[in-house]
Protein backbone atom coordinates (compact mmCIF):
# COMPACT_ATOMS: atom_id res chain seq x y z
CA UNK A 1 0.00 0.00 0.00
CA UNK A 2 1.54 3.44 -0.87
CA UNK A 3 2.02 5.74 2.17
CA UNK A 4 -1.34 5.39 4.04
CA UNK A 5 -3.44 7.98 5.38
CA UNK A 6 -4.49 5.91 8.05
CA UNK A 7 -2.49 3.42 10.34
CA UNK A 8 -4.23 1.96 13.24
CA UNK A 9 -1.66 -0.69 15.04
CA UNK A 10 -2.88 -2.31 17.89
CA UNK A 11 -5.19 -0.01 18.86
CA UNK A 12 -6.64 -0.36 22.80
CA UNK A 13 -9.62 1.75 24.40
CA UNK A 14 -10.71 0.07 27.64
CA UNK A 15 -13.07 2.00 30.03
CA UNK A 16 -13.44 0.77 33.81
CA UNK A 17 -17.39 0.40 34.13
CA UNK A 18 -18.51 0.52 37.82
CA UNK A 19 -19.73 -2.86 38.72
CA UNK A 20 -23.48 -3.05 39.08
CA UNK A 21 -25.29 -5.09 41.89
CA UNK A 22 -28.30 -6.47 42.38
CA UNK A 23 -30.47 -8.05 44.73
CA UNK A 24 -31.45 -6.02 48.15
CA UNK A 25 -29.82 -2.96 49.06
CA UNK A 26 -28.83 -3.05 45.23
CA UNK A 27 -29.25 1.09 44.81
CA UNK A 28 -27.32 1.53 48.49
CA UNK A 29 -24.46 -0.50 47.41
CA UNK A 30 -24.40 0.83 44.32
CA UNK A 31 -23.60 4.09 45.69
CA UNK A 32 -20.88 3.48 47.27
CA UNK A 33 -19.06 0.39 45.38
CA UNK A 34 -15.53 0.78 44.35
CA UNK A 35 -15.58 -2.16 42.11
CA UNK A 36 -14.40 -1.68 38.81
CA UNK A 37 -14.71 -4.97 35.87
CA UNK A 38 -12.87 -3.72 32.20
CA UNK A 39 -14.48 -3.05 29.27
CA UNK A 40 -12.47 -3.74 26.06
CA UNK A 41 -14.65 -1.42 23.86
CA UNK A 42 -11.75 -1.72 20.92
CA UNK A 43 -9.08 -4.41 21.59
CA UNK A 44 -5.95 -4.89 19.43
CA UNK A 45 -7.07 -3.13 16.19
CA UNK A 46 -5.00 -2.52 12.97
CA UNK A 47 -5.67 -1.56 10.02
CA UNK A 48 -4.25 0.77 7.20
CA UNK A 49 -6.32 2.96 4.62
CA UNK A 50 -4.68 4.37 1.65
CA UNK A 51 -5.78 7.38 0.30
CA UNK A 52 -8.69 7.68 -2.22
CA UNK A 53 -10.37 4.29 -0.45
CA UNK A 54 -13.98 3.85 0.28
CA UNK A 55 -14.30 1.80 3.10
CA UNK A 56 -17.24 0.60 4.76
CA UNK A 57 -16.88 -0.57 8.91
CA UNK A 58 -19.56 -2.12 10.27
CA UNK A 59 -20.72 -4.09 12.75
CA UNK A 60 -23.24 -4.74 15.22
CA UNK A 61 -24.43 -1.98 18.01
CA UNK A 62 -21.91 -1.53 20.54
CA UNK A 63 -19.41 -3.26 18.30
CA UNK A 64 -16.79 -1.07 19.34
CA UNK A 65 -17.25 1.24 15.99
CA UNK A 66 -18.50 4.74 17.22
CA UNK A 67 -15.34 4.29 19.48
CA UNK A 68 -13.15 3.63 17.30
CA UNK A 69 -13.93 6.50 14.94
CA UNK A 70 -13.74 8.80 17.95
CA UNK A 71 -9.93 7.67 18.09
CA UNK A 72 -9.92 8.41 14.59
CA UNK A 73 -11.58 11.84 14.75
CA UNK A 74 -9.23 12.85 17.65
CA UNK A 75 -12.23 13.14 20.54
CA UNK A 76 -10.86 10.42 22.20
CA UNK A 77 -7.39 9.25 23.54
CA UNK A 78 -6.73 5.68 22.96
CA UNK A 79 -5.34 3.60 26.08
CA UNK A 80 -2.56 1.47 24.03
CA UNK A 81 -1.84 1.10 20.37
CA UNK A 82 -0.99 3.60 18.13
CA UNK A 83 -2.84 5.64 15.45
CA UNK A 84 -2.01 7.91 12.72
CA UNK A 85 -4.31 10.18 10.59
CA UNK A 86 -2.49 11.78 7.47
CA UNK A 87 0.85 11.63 9.77
CA UNK A 88 -0.62 13.17 13.04
CA UNK A 89 -1.70 11.90 16.12
CA UNK A 90 -5.32 12.51 16.06
CA UNK A 91 -5.89 13.63 19.79
CA UNK A 92 -2.53 15.58 20.00
CA UNK A 93 -3.08 18.21 17.76
CA UNK A 94 -6.98 18.44 17.01
CA UNK A 95 -7.27 21.27 15.27
CA UNK A 96 -4.67 20.75 13.15
CA UNK A 97 -5.83 17.29 12.37
CA UNK A 98 -9.92 18.51 12.28
CA UNK A 99 -9.25 21.17 9.15
CA UNK A 100 -8.52 18.35 7.11
CA UNK A 101 -11.81 16.30 7.99
CA UNK A 102 -15.10 16.00 7.37
CA UNK A 103 -17.86 14.43 9.18
CA UNK A 104 -21.62 13.37 8.34
CA UNK A 105 -23.48 12.21 10.96
CA UNK A 106 -27.20 10.92 9.62
CA UNK A 107 -28.58 11.02 13.41
CA UNK A 108 -27.91 15.20 13.80
CA UNK A 109 -26.70 17.87 12.19
CA UNK A 110 -23.39 20.32 12.09
CA UNK A 111 -25.07 23.22 10.82
CA UNK A 112 -26.96 26.17 12.94
CA UNK A 113 -30.05 25.28 14.14
CA UNK A 114 -32.26 28.46 13.15
CA UNK A 115 -30.50 29.86 10.39
CA UNK A 116 -30.42 29.85 6.73
CA UNK A 117 -28.50 27.03 5.42
CA UNK A 118 -26.50 29.33 3.37
CA UNK A 119 -25.05 31.46 6.86
CA UNK A 120 -24.44 28.31 7.97
CA UNK A 121 -22.05 27.55 5.41
CA UNK A 122 -20.25 31.12 5.26
CA UNK A 123 -19.62 30.91 8.43
CA UNK A 124 -18.09 27.58 8.43
CA UNK A 125 -15.81 28.88 5.59
CA UNK A 126 -14.74 31.12 8.23
CA UNK A 127 -14.06 28.22 10.45
CA UNK A 128 -12.08 26.61 8.19
CA UNK A 129 -10.36 29.12 6.57
CA UNK A 130 -11.20 28.60 2.81
CA UNK A 131 -10.46 31.11 0.24
CA UNK A 132 -13.21 32.90 -1.31
CA UNK A 133 -12.46 31.49 -4.85
CA UNK A 134 -12.14 27.79 -3.91
CA UNK A 135 -15.48 28.20 -1.12
CA UNK A 136 -17.25 29.86 -4.43
CA UNK A 137 -16.14 26.85 -6.52
CA UNK A 138 -16.85 24.39 -4.36
CA UNK A 139 -20.10 25.64 -3.34
CA UNK A 140 -21.24 26.32 -7.24
CA UNK A 141 -20.42 22.74 -7.69
CA UNK A 142 -21.89 21.02 -4.85
CA UNK A 143 -25.51 23.37 -4.83
CA UNK A 144 -25.87 22.04 -8.84
CA UNK A 145 -24.43 18.43 -7.90
CA UNK A 146 -26.96 18.31 -4.70
CA UNK A 147 -29.35 20.86 -5.92
CA UNK A 148 -29.23 22.86 -3.04
CA UNK A 149 -30.31 25.76 -4.85
CA UNK A 150 -34.40 25.76 -3.64
CA UNK A 151 -33.35 25.73 0.23
CA UNK A 152 -29.89 27.41 0.87
CA UNK A 153 -32.10 30.35 2.35
CA UNK A 154 -34.32 27.86 4.39
CA UNK A 155 -33.56 27.58 7.99
CA UNK A 156 -31.96 24.48 9.06
CA UNK A 157 -35.09 23.61 11.34
CA UNK A 158 -37.67 23.44 8.44
CA UNK A 159 -35.41 21.59 6.12
CA UNK A 160 -36.69 17.88 5.33
CA UNK A 161 -34.00 14.98 6.28
CA UNK A 162 -33.40 14.15 2.43
CA UNK A 163 -32.69 18.13 2.26
CA UNK A 164 -30.61 18.40 5.67
CA UNK A 165 -28.42 15.26 4.89
CA UNK A 166 -27.49 17.21 1.64
CA UNK A 167 -26.74 20.32 3.01
CA UNK A 168 -24.50 18.69 5.91
CA UNK A 169 -22.48 16.83 3.80
CA UNK A 170 -22.12 20.13 1.29
CA UNK A 171 -21.06 21.16 4.81
CA UNK A 172 -18.53 18.93 5.25
CA UNK A 173 -16.92 18.95 2.35
CA UNK A 174 -16.67 22.48 1.40
CA UNK A 175 -12.88 22.36 2.67
CA UNK A 176 -11.62 19.74 0.32
CA UNK A 177 -11.43 17.79 3.12
CA UNK A 178 -8.53 14.30 1.87
CA UNK A 179 -10.89 12.05 4.98
CA UNK A 180 -14.40 12.29 5.02
CA UNK A 181 -16.51 9.86 7.69
CA UNK A 182 -20.05 9.76 7.52
CA UNK A 183 -21.88 7.94 10.34
CA UNK A 184 -25.59 6.74 9.05
CA UNK A 185 -25.41 9.13 5.89
CA UNK A 186 -28.58 7.44 4.31
CA UNK A 187 -31.60 6.53 7.54
CA UNK A 188 -34.59 7.35 7.59
CA UNK A 189 -34.23 8.54 3.45
CA UNK A 190 -36.32 7.13 1.15
CA UNK A 191 -34.81 5.01 -1.80
CA UNK A 192 -34.13 8.07 -4.09
CA UNK A 193 -32.63 10.38 -1.74
CA UNK A 194 -30.56 7.28 -0.61
CA UNK A 195 -29.54 6.78 -4.31
CA UNK A 196 -28.52 10.75 -4.59
CA UNK A 197 -26.41 10.38 -1.60
CA UNK A 198 -24.97 7.76 -2.83
CA UNK A 199 -24.03 8.68 -6.02
CA UNK A 200 -22.18 12.27 -4.64
CA UNK A 201 -20.69 10.13 -2.50
CA UNK A 202 -19.30 8.09 -5.65
CA UNK A 203 -18.67 11.02 -7.48
CA UNK A 204 -16.22 12.78 -4.54
CA UNK A 205 -14.36 9.91 -3.51
CA UNK A 206 -13.70 9.59 -7.56
CA UNK A 207 -13.46 12.96 -8.66
CA UNK A 208 -11.33 14.31 -5.96
CA UNK A 209 -9.74 10.97 -4.02
CA UNK A 210 -11.13 11.80 -0.89
CA UNK A 211 -10.80 8.62 1.51
CA UNK A 212 -14.07 8.19 2.96
CA UNK A 213 -14.93 5.77 6.13
CA UNK A 214 -18.55 4.82 6.05
CA UNK A 215 -20.14 3.41 9.14
CA UNK A 216 -23.66 1.86 8.70
CA UNK A 217 -26.38 -0.29 9.57
CA UNK A 218 -28.05 -0.53 5.43
CA UNK A 219 -26.03 -3.48 4.04
CA UNK A 220 -27.20 -1.83 0.35
CA UNK A 221 -25.23 1.31 0.99
CA UNK A 222 -22.11 -0.84 1.73
CA UNK A 223 -22.53 -3.15 -1.32
CA UNK A 224 -23.10 -0.22 -3.53
CA UNK A 225 -20.29 2.11 -2.04
CA UNK A 226 -17.79 0.03 -0.43
CA UNK A 227 -14.76 -1.76 -2.54
CA UNK A 228 -13.66 -2.70 1.02
CA UNK A 229 -15.04 -3.84 4.06
CA UNK A 230 -13.95 -3.80 7.81
CA UNK A 231 -16.38 -5.56 10.43
CA UNK A 232 -15.68 -4.89 14.05
CA UNK A 233 -17.51 -6.89 16.87
CA UNK A 234 -16.82 -6.90 21.02
CA UNK A 235 -14.09 -4.66 19.89
CA UNK A 236 -12.02 -6.85 17.42
CA UNK A 237 -11.95 -6.48 13.84
CA UNK A 238 -13.09 -9.43 12.26
CA UNK A 239 -12.94 -8.94 8.65
CA UNK A 240 -10.94 -6.80 6.29
CA UNK A 241 -11.45 -7.26 2.90
CA UNK A 242 -13.47 -7.12 0.05
CA UNK A 243 -17.30 -7.50 -0.36
CA UNK A 244 -16.76 -10.53 -2.46
CA UNK A 245 -14.48 -12.40 -0.05
CA UNK A 246 -17.19 -11.23 2.61
CA UNK A 247 -20.07 -13.09 0.96
CA UNK A 248 -18.21 -16.30 0.27
CA UNK A 249 -16.59 -16.52 3.86
CA UNK A 250 -20.32 -15.40 4.88
CA UNK A 251 -21.84 -18.07 2.67
CA UNK A 252 -25.05 -17.39 4.28
CA UNK A 253 -28.84 -18.20 3.81
CA UNK A 254 -30.59 -16.11 1.96
CA UNK A 255 -34.89 -15.78 2.42
CA UNK A 256 -37.22 -15.38 -0.38
CA UNK A 257 -40.76 -14.20 1.10
CA UNK A 258 -43.37 -15.33 -1.48
CA UNK A 259 -47.35 -14.50 -1.89
CA UNK A 260 -49.01 -17.39 -3.66
CA UNK A 261 -51.74 -16.25 -6.00
CA UNK A 262 -54.07 -19.45 -4.38
CA UNK A 263 -53.17 -21.73 -1.53
CA UNK A 264 -51.39 -24.41 -2.66
CA UNK A 265 -51.57 -27.75 -0.20
CA UNK A 266 -47.84 -27.62 -0.63
CA UNK A 267 -44.94 -25.55 -1.48
CA UNK A 268 -41.87 -27.68 -1.59
CA UNK A 269 -39.16 -26.70 -3.93
CA UNK A 270 -35.46 -28.11 -4.64
CA UNK A 271 -32.91 -26.29 -3.64
CA UNK A 272 -34.66 -24.29 -0.60
CA UNK A 273 -36.51 -25.20 2.75
CA UNK A 274 -39.80 -23.60 3.82
CA UNK A 275 -39.27 -22.36 7.56
CA UNK A 276 -42.86 -20.13 6.90
CA UNK A 277 -45.94 -21.00 6.29
CA UNK A 278 -49.20 -19.97 6.26
CA UNK A 279 -51.65 -20.68 3.21
CA UNK A 280 -50.62 -18.19 0.84
CA UNK A 281 -47.48 -16.96 1.89
CA UNK A 282 -44.67 -19.04 2.75
CA UNK A 283 -40.82 -18.15 3.61
CA UNK A 284 -37.76 -19.79 1.68
CA UNK A 285 -34.44 -19.88 2.76
CA UNK A 286 -31.96 -21.08 0.42
CA UNK A 287 -27.79 -21.14 0.28
CA UNK A 288 -25.85 -18.85 -2.84
CA UNK A 289 -23.82 -21.43 -3.33
CA UNK A 290 -26.63 -23.88 -3.99
CA UNK A 291 -28.68 -22.01 -5.97
CA UNK A 292 -29.08 -18.47 -6.63
CA UNK A 293 -32.34 -16.44 -6.22
CA UNK A 294 -33.44 -15.76 -10.04
CA UNK A 295 -32.88 -19.72 -10.81
CA UNK A 296 -34.98 -20.31 -7.45
CA UNK A 297 -37.89 -18.11 -8.45
CA UNK A 298 -37.80 -19.41 -11.99
CA UNK A 299 -38.53 -22.68 -10.41
CA UNK A 300 -41.04 -21.83 -8.22
CA UNK A 301 -42.34 -19.66 -11.13
CA UNK A 302 -42.96 -22.79 -13.11
CA UNK A 303 -44.71 -24.83 -10.45
CA UNK A 304 -46.61 -21.97 -8.60
CA UNK A 305 -48.79 -18.69 -9.43
CA UNK A 306 -46.66 -15.76 -7.34
CA UNK A 307 -48.40 -12.99 -6.82
CA UNK A 308 -45.50 -11.07 -4.90
CA UNK A 309 -42.07 -11.79 -4.01
CA UNK A 310 -39.19 -10.07 -2.07
CA UNK A 311 -35.62 -11.41 -1.42
CA UNK A 312 -34.32 -11.09 2.19
CA UNK A 313 -30.49 -10.29 2.37
CA UNK A 314 -29.15 -11.64 5.70
CA UNK A 315 -29.18 -8.88 8.03
CA UNK A 316 -26.04 -7.30 8.65
CA UNK A 317 -26.19 -8.17 12.46
CA UNK A 318 -26.72 -11.79 11.71
CA UNK A 319 -23.83 -11.92 8.86
CA UNK A 320 -21.49 -10.17 12.09
CA UNK A 321 -23.03 -12.82 14.81
CA UNK A 322 -22.19 -15.73 12.24
CA UNK A 323 -18.67 -14.86 11.55
CA UNK A 324 -17.68 -14.15 15.29
CA UNK A 325 -18.88 -17.69 15.79
CA UNK A 326 -17.09 -18.72 13.09
CA UNK A 327 -13.91 -16.97 14.39
CA UNK A 328 -14.79 -19.03 17.55
CA UNK A 329 -14.48 -22.10 16.48
CA UNK A 330 -11.69 -21.62 14.35
CA UNK A 331 -9.39 -20.44 17.24
CA UNK B 1 -4.99 36.47 17.92
CA UNK B 2 -6.73 38.13 15.63
CA UNK B 3 -8.33 35.75 14.34
CA UNK B 4 -9.65 34.48 16.94
CA UNK B 5 -11.49 37.28 17.75
CA UNK B 6 -12.72 37.99 14.46
CA UNK B 7 -14.17 34.42 14.84
CA UNK B 8 -15.53 35.06 18.42
CA UNK B 9 -17.70 38.17 16.90
CA UNK B 10 -18.92 35.68 14.09
CA UNK B 11 -20.08 33.34 16.67
CA UNK B 12 -22.05 36.30 18.04
CA UNK B 13 -23.19 37.56 15.78
CA UNK B 14 -24.45 34.31 14.61
CA UNK B 15 -26.41 34.22 18.10
CA UNK B 16 -27.82 37.19 17.43
CA UNK B 17 -29.09 36.31 13.96
CA UNK B 18 -31.14 33.33 15.74
CA UNK B 19 -32.23 34.64 18.37
CA UNK B 20 -33.68 37.67 16.36
CA UNK B 21 -35.30 35.22 14.17
CA UNK B 22 -37.88 34.56 17.35
CA UNK B 23 -38.48 38.49 17.37
CA UNK B 24 -41.70 38.04 19.68
CA UNK B 25 -39.86 35.35 21.95
CA UNK B 26 -37.10 37.81 21.79
CA UNK B 27 -39.48 40.63 22.82
CA UNK B 28 -41.15 38.87 26.05
CA UNK B 29 -38.42 37.09 26.89
CA UNK B 30 -36.67 40.56 27.97
CA UNK B 31 -39.66 41.72 29.09
CA UNK B 32 -39.89 39.23 31.40
CA UNK B 33 -36.65 39.18 33.09
CA UNK B 34 -36.84 42.95 33.58
CA UNK B 35 -40.06 42.34 35.35
CA UNK B 36 -38.61 39.15 37.50
CA UNK B 37 -35.35 41.63 38.47
CA UNK B 38 -37.35 44.60 39.27
CA UNK B 39 -39.81 42.26 41.17
CA UNK B 40 -36.73 40.23 42.76
CA UNK B 41 -35.47 44.10 43.80
CA UNK B 42 -38.38 45.62 45.18
CA UNK B 43 -39.62 43.07 47.30
CA UNK B 44 -36.84 43.43 50.27
CA UNK B 45 -36.66 47.05 49.49
CA UNK B 46 -41.01 46.86 50.20
CA UNK B 47 -40.07 44.69 53.44
CA UNK B 48 -37.65 46.70 54.33
CA UNK B 49 -39.71 49.97 54.37
CA UNK B 50 -41.21 48.25 57.82
CA UNK B 51 -37.93 47.64 59.50
CA UNK B 52 -37.10 51.59 59.72
CA UNK B 53 -35.49 51.16 56.29
CA UNK B 54 -32.44 50.33 57.19
CA UNK B 55 -30.26 46.94 57.59
CA UNK B 56 -27.28 47.30 59.60
CA UNK B 57 -27.11 51.33 59.61
CA UNK B 58 -27.49 51.11 56.38
CA UNK B 59 -29.93 53.07 54.22
CA UNK B 60 -32.20 52.00 51.31
CA UNK B 61 -29.81 53.64 49.02
CA UNK B 62 -26.61 52.16 50.09
CA UNK B 63 -27.96 48.63 50.27
CA UNK B 64 -29.70 49.44 46.46
CA UNK B 65 -26.01 50.12 45.78
CA UNK B 66 -25.06 46.31 47.04
CA UNK B 67 -27.85 45.38 44.80
CA UNK B 68 -27.39 47.00 41.78
CA UNK B 69 -23.33 46.13 41.83
CA UNK B 70 -24.09 42.41 41.91
CA UNK B 71 -27.04 42.38 39.78
CA UNK B 72 -25.49 44.04 36.85
CA UNK B 73 -22.30 41.75 37.19
CA UNK B 74 -24.35 38.80 37.72
CA UNK B 75 -26.15 39.78 34.21
CA UNK B 76 -23.20 40.54 32.11
CA UNK B 77 -21.66 37.20 33.74
CA UNK B 78 -25.14 35.86 32.12
CA UNK B 79 -24.56 37.55 28.76
CA UNK B 80 -20.69 36.70 28.53
CA UNK B 81 -20.46 32.95 30.20
CA UNK B 82 -24.15 31.69 28.52
CA UNK B 83 -22.32 29.05 27.32
CA UNK B 84 -20.72 27.60 30.16
CA UNK B 85 -24.26 28.04 32.11
CA UNK B 86 -24.41 24.81 33.47
CA UNK B 87 -28.02 24.46 32.94
CA UNK B 88 -26.74 24.75 29.14
CA UNK B 89 -23.55 22.72 29.17
CA UNK B 90 -24.73 20.00 30.94
CA UNK B 91 -27.12 19.00 27.95
CA UNK B 92 -25.14 19.97 25.62
CA UNK B 93 -22.51 17.31 26.65
CA UNK B 94 -25.01 14.50 26.87
CA UNK B 95 -26.39 15.79 23.35
CA UNK B 96 -23.28 15.36 21.69
CA UNK B 97 -22.92 18.72 20.91
CA UNK B 98 -19.35 18.97 22.29
CA UNK B 99 -18.21 16.63 20.17
CA UNK B 100 -19.07 18.78 16.84
CA UNK B 101 -17.60 21.56 18.30
CA UNK B 102 -14.55 19.80 18.74
CA UNK B 103 -14.69 18.76 15.33
CA UNK B 104 -14.21 21.76 14.63
CA UNK B 105 -11.12 23.52 13.95
CA UNK B 106 -11.48 26.51 16.31
CA UNK B 107 -10.52 26.83 20.18
CA UNK B 108 -13.20 24.90 22.23
CA UNK B 109 -13.35 27.42 24.66
CA UNK B 110 -13.75 29.86 22.35
CA UNK B 111 -16.50 28.22 21.07
CA UNK B 112 -18.42 27.47 24.23
CA UNK B 113 -18.18 31.35 24.85
CA UNK B 114 -19.57 32.41 21.61
CA UNK B 115 -22.66 29.65 21.54
CA UNK B 116 -25.03 31.18 23.95
CA UNK B 117 -25.03 35.21 23.83
CA UNK B 118 -27.67 35.35 25.42
CA UNK B 119 -29.19 38.78 23.83
CA UNK B 120 -31.99 39.87 25.84
CA UNK B 121 -29.82 39.79 28.94
CA UNK B 122 -28.95 43.41 28.33
CA UNK B 123 -32.30 43.83 29.28
CA UNK B 124 -31.47 42.74 33.01
CA UNK B 125 -27.61 44.85 31.99
CA UNK B 126 -29.62 48.05 31.74
CA UNK B 127 -32.19 47.35 33.72
CA UNK B 128 -29.31 46.44 37.45
CA UNK B 129 -27.20 49.12 35.73
CA UNK B 130 -30.05 51.98 36.61
CA UNK B 131 -30.38 50.65 39.94
CA UNK B 132 -26.59 51.13 40.56
CA UNK B 133 -27.47 54.70 38.99
CA UNK B 134 -30.25 56.01 40.95
CA UNK B 135 -28.06 54.19 44.06
CA UNK B 136 -25.14 56.04 43.54
CA UNK B 137 -27.25 59.60 43.13
CA UNK B 138 -28.79 58.39 46.45
CA UNK B 139 -26.35 57.97 48.31
CA UNK B 140 -24.43 60.99 46.81
CA UNK B 141 -21.22 59.44 46.89
CA UNK B 142 -17.80 61.75 46.58
CA UNK B 143 -16.67 60.81 43.70
CA UNK B 144 -12.62 60.99 43.42
CA UNK B 145 -10.93 59.77 39.80
CA UNK B 146 -10.04 56.41 41.62
CA UNK B 147 -13.72 55.70 42.44
CA UNK B 148 -14.89 56.16 38.58
CA UNK B 149 -12.06 54.01 37.51
CA UNK B 150 -12.62 51.25 40.63
CA UNK B 151 -15.92 51.22 39.96
CA UNK B 152 -16.01 49.19 36.26
CA UNK B 153 -13.16 47.36 37.73
CA UNK B 154 -15.32 45.84 40.66
CA UNK B 155 -18.00 44.98 38.43
CA UNK B 156 -15.76 43.23 35.61
CA UNK B 157 -14.17 41.41 38.86
CA UNK B 158 -17.42 40.38 40.39
CA UNK B 159 -18.84 39.22 36.70
CA UNK B 160 -15.40 37.19 36.59
CA UNK B 161 -16.29 35.67 40.12
CA UNK B 162 -19.71 34.61 38.58
CA UNK B 163 -17.81 33.26 35.45
CA UNK B 164 -15.57 31.15 37.46
CA UNK B 165 -18.68 29.43 39.14
CA UNK B 166 -20.40 28.68 36.25
CA UNK B 167 -16.91 26.94 34.50
CA UNK B 168 -16.58 25.27 37.59
CA UNK B 169 -20.10 23.83 37.49
CA UNK B 170 -19.87 22.97 34.39
CA UNK B 171 -16.48 21.28 33.55
CA UNK B 172 -18.15 18.84 37.08
CA UNK B 173 -20.35 17.59 34.83
CA UNK B 174 -18.21 15.53 33.08
CA UNK B 175 -17.27 13.76 36.11
CA UNK B 176 -21.24 13.87 37.74
CA UNK B 177 -23.47 13.62 34.08
CA UNK B 178 -25.81 15.41 36.22
CA UNK B 179 -25.56 19.45 37.01
CA UNK B 180 -24.38 20.10 40.37
CA UNK B 181 -26.80 21.81 42.25
CA UNK B 182 -23.99 22.84 45.47
CA UNK B 183 -22.77 25.47 42.50
CA UNK B 184 -26.46 26.96 42.73
CA UNK B 185 -25.56 27.36 46.14
CA UNK B 186 -22.64 29.71 45.28
CA UNK B 187 -23.87 31.48 42.72
CA UNK B 188 -27.63 31.90 43.40
CA UNK B 189 -27.33 31.97 47.06
CA UNK B 190 -23.74 34.03 47.32
CA UNK B 191 -25.59 36.47 45.07
CA UNK B 192 -28.26 37.16 47.76
CA UNK B 193 -25.90 37.58 50.39
CA UNK B 194 -23.70 39.43 48.96
CA UNK B 195 -26.80 42.33 48.35
CA UNK B 196 -26.40 42.65 52.45
CA UNK B 197 -23.81 44.42 54.50
CA UNK B 198 -21.83 41.49 55.77
CA UNK B 199 -21.43 43.17 59.28
CA UNK B 200 -25.41 42.03 59.84
CA UNK B 201 -23.78 38.25 59.95
CA UNK B 202 -22.96 36.16 62.64
CA UNK B 203 -19.08 35.56 63.36
CA UNK B 204 -19.28 32.16 61.59
CA UNK B 205 -21.41 33.14 58.59
CA UNK B 206 -18.09 35.84 58.05
CA UNK B 207 -15.82 33.67 58.54
CA UNK B 208 -17.23 31.24 55.45
CA UNK B 209 -17.75 34.36 53.26
CA UNK B 210 -13.80 35.06 54.07
CA UNK B 211 -12.73 32.00 53.11
CA UNK B 212 -14.46 31.59 50.25
CA UNK B 213 -13.51 35.40 49.59
CA UNK B 214 -17.49 37.00 48.46
CA UNK B 215 -16.79 39.31 51.17
CA UNK B 216 -13.93 41.55 49.00
CA UNK B 217 -16.67 41.32 46.16
CA UNK B 218 -18.96 43.39 46.94
CA UNK B 219 -19.15 44.52 50.63
CA UNK B 220 -15.68 46.26 50.56
CA UNK B 221 -15.74 47.66 46.81
CA UNK B 222 -19.28 49.51 48.54
CA UNK B 223 -17.53 50.42 51.71
CA UNK B 224 -14.96 52.31 49.80
CA UNK B 225 -17.27 53.85 47.26
CA UNK B 226 -19.40 55.03 49.99
CA UNK B 227 -16.48 56.15 52.49
CA UNK B 228 -17.43 54.34 55.09
CA UNK B 229 -15.38 53.02 58.37
CA UNK B 230 -14.51 49.45 58.32
CA UNK B 231 -16.50 47.46 61.34
CA UNK B 232 -14.17 44.64 60.69
CA UNK B 233 -10.76 45.72 60.74
CA UNK B 234 -9.70 44.10 57.45
CA UNK B 235 -6.22 45.26 56.40
CA UNK B 236 -6.56 48.53 54.16
CA UNK B 237 -5.92 46.59 51.13
CA UNK B 238 -9.32 44.93 51.34
CA UNK B 239 -10.95 47.03 48.76
CA UNK B 240 -8.68 46.05 46.42
CA UNK B 241 -9.22 42.72 46.22
CA UNK B 242 -12.40 42.66 44.19
CA UNK B 243 -10.99 42.23 41.10
CA UNK B 244 -8.14 39.79 41.95
CA UNK B 245 -10.80 37.22 44.13
CA UNK B 246 -12.97 37.71 40.96
CA UNK B 247 -10.25 36.99 38.17
CA UNK B 248 -8.38 34.24 40.64
CA UNK B 249 -11.06 32.38 40.64
CA UNK B 250 -11.98 32.46 37.23
CA UNK B 251 -8.31 31.78 36.20
CA UNK B 252 -8.44 28.95 38.46
CA UNK B 253 -11.74 27.69 36.61
CA UNK B 254 -9.86 28.22 33.56
CA UNK B 255 -7.65 25.89 34.68
CA UNK B 256 -10.29 23.41 36.16
CA UNK B 257 -11.67 23.61 32.76
CA UNK B 258 -8.75 22.13 30.95
CA UNK B 259 -7.96 19.65 32.94
CA UNK B 260 -11.79 18.07 32.46
CA UNK B 261 -11.52 18.14 28.84
CA UNK B 262 -8.50 16.12 29.01
CA UNK B 263 -10.40 13.94 31.61
CA UNK B 264 -13.71 13.88 28.79
CA UNK B 265 -11.34 13.18 26.10
CA UNK B 266 -9.86 10.26 27.74
CA UNK B 267 -13.72 8.62 28.54
CA UNK B 268 -15.97 10.39 26.27
CA UNK B 269 -19.83 10.79 27.21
Amino acid sequence: MRSPIITVQNLNKHFKVRKHHRGRMAGLRNFFTHEYRLVRAVDGVSFQIAPGELVGYIGPNGAGKSTTLKMLTGLLVPTGGELYVGGRIPWKERQAHVASLGAVFGQRTTLWWDLPVIESLDLLQHIYRIPEARFRQNLDEFESLLELGSFLDTPVRSLSLGQRMRADICAALLHDPKLLFLDEPTIGLDVVAKERIRQFILHINRERSTTVILTTHDLSDVEKLCERVMIIDHGKLLFDGTLEALRERFNGRRELAVDFAEAYESVEIDGAQVVAWDGKHATYQFERKVITASELIGRLSARYQIHDLEVREPEIEATVRRIYEERLLES
Amino acid sequence: MQWHLDMYRRLLAVQLRSQLQYRTSFALDAISSALVSAIEFAAPMLVLQQFGNNIGGWTMGELALLYGMIDTAYALTDLLFGGFDPDYFAPMVRRGTLDQLLLRPTNITLQILGSEFRLRRFGRIAQGGIILVVALALVGVRWTPAKIAYLPVVLLGQAAFFGGLFIIGSTSTFWTVQRVEIINVFTSGGRVAMCYPMHIYTKWVRRIFTIVPVIFLNYYPALYLLNKPDPLNMPAIAPLMAPVVGFGLLAAAFGFWQFGLRYYASTGT
